[in-house]
């Protein structure tokens, strides 16, 4: 394909836009640096050598080694010796399934620097990577412990104990998630789907407040609405209930269902009808009680 | 262009506001030299001073960029998990995607079934 038509600094501040908000867009990355960017490279600056690393990340991501390996060569010729390029080059080991080599580079990386906290990251990120689940946890607490406010360590950690089904620990690290970020919402929902998931009265009723309250921080958030209106029902279906209680919950479950139908009626198309929603929202829940 | 009038503004309003405080100085000079009293500022040099205030104040608010929301959350509104739960440093590369890629080697296996096996969780 010839050059594409893309204006080569809009494609700067996109790549630049990605790498600030953390977003993955690996296939994006590689597309606009082939096609465009990789012809300006000389323009670029010290922003240069930034790009370069994301543009290798995303090779490897899509793994595009013909467009990773000379972005590291140039990184290499740069900065020789460098930790940072050395853990890309374990990196590239990991993409070619050499985990051991892999390893033994963060390990040596470790070793010279103490504090270096990505080696350690990536080390887990290679256990999970060979989906040795269980390890990839021991060695993600270990790290826990040594930097305790690394949140994206925290949502790893929550995330590999969803994976083996342990919930109660997976909550508690959405916990610390949560009190690191408290105006996040979307920690809130994903801490309420937890509970909802784990069922009990208890855990219930935790959820359906967490889920109001996403709602209430970010009231766009259709996931939380939803997932109040599910809480509630299944709050409902529990026999011993106070009536006081069953009449604010069954009151909270309404609002919530009528704002997500309201939500759908503002968007609705010709094809999709806005009572329709309502039945499906019914069918869908777990608790049949009809 | 409104960019370049709110530079021109500012730079103006420095300028004139630094004339402002230079006048005042000149002014409590010539009095000590002619020995009169010192009452005020004459009403000029004040007038002045106040407008180029208010002129850099102008350039600079629109130079400076827009606003930041100030509640916490504003931000966030509009993000989804997809981007809030994406954690960089723990990418792994050994996932299915691998396989859309154009240079993608089928890994040499006797059976489909053997592949399920091996494909890490």
């Amino acid at each position: 394909m010839a050059t594409l038509d893309l204006d080569w600094e809009e494609v700067r501040d996109q790549l630049r836009a990605w790498r600030e908000d953390n977003t993955r867009h690996s296939e994006e990355v590689v597309d606009t640096w082939e096609h465009c960017l990789k012809h300006y490279k000389t323009k670029l600056g010290d922003e240069r050598w930034m790009v370069e690393e994301q543009v290798f990340v995303a090779g490897l991501d899509c793994n595009r080694l013909d467009i990773a390996d000379p972005c590291l060569m140039a990184l290499n010729e740069q900065f020789p010796g460098s930790l940072r390029v050395r853990k890309l080059r374990a990196m590239r080991f990991e993409a070619l399934e050499k985990f051991d080599e892999a390893m033994e580079v963060y390990d040596n990386i470790i070793r010279q620097d103490e504090t270096n906290s990505t080696a350690r990251k990536r080390k887990v990120a290679v256990l999970r990577g060979q989906g040795r689940i269980t390890d990839a946890i021991k060695e993600l607490t270990e790290y826990l412990k040594l930097f305790m406010s690394d949140s994206e360590a925290w949502q790893e950690l929550c995330d590999l104990y969803l994976k083996e089904g342990d919930y109660s620990k997976a909550a508690f690290c959405m916990e610390e998630l949560i009190l690191s970020n408290p105006h996040n919402h979307l920690f809130h929902t994903r801490y309420a789907e937890i509970k909802y998931t784990q069922g009990g009265l208890d855990n219930m009723e935790i959820a359906r407040s967490y889920f109001c309250q996403a709602a209430k921080l970010n009231p766009g958030n259709v996931r939380a609405l939803y997932g109040l209106f599910m809480s509630c029902t299944q709050v409902l279906s529990s026999p011993k209930l106070s009536a006081q209680k069953k009449k604010e919950t069954q009151q909270l479950a309404t609002w919530a269902l009528k704002e997500v139908s309201e939500r759908y009626s503002r968007c609705r198309t010709n094809t999709m009808d806005g009572s329709k929603i309502l039945e499906t929202l019914g069918a869908l829940s777990i608790t049949d009680k009809a | 262009m409104a960019m370049v009038w709110a530079r021109l503004a500012f730079i103006v309003g420095i300028l004139s506001l630094f004339h402002a405080g230079y006048s005042a100085a000149q002014h409590r000079a010539y009095l000590r030299v002619t020995e009169q009293e010192y009452t005020a500022l004459p009403t000029d040099i004040s007038v002045q001073g106040l407008l180029s205030l208010l002129l850099a104040m102008y350039g600079i608010l629109h130079i400076a960029g827009d606003f930041k929301e100030i509640r916490a959350n504003v931000q966030l509104q509009n993000k989804s998990w997809e981007t809030v739960g994406n954690r960089p440093t723990f990418y792994t590369f050994a996932h299915r995607g691998r396989a859309l890629s154009p240079n993608y080697v089928m890994p040499p296996s006797s059976s489909p079934q053997d592949m399920v096996e091996t494909l890490p969780s």
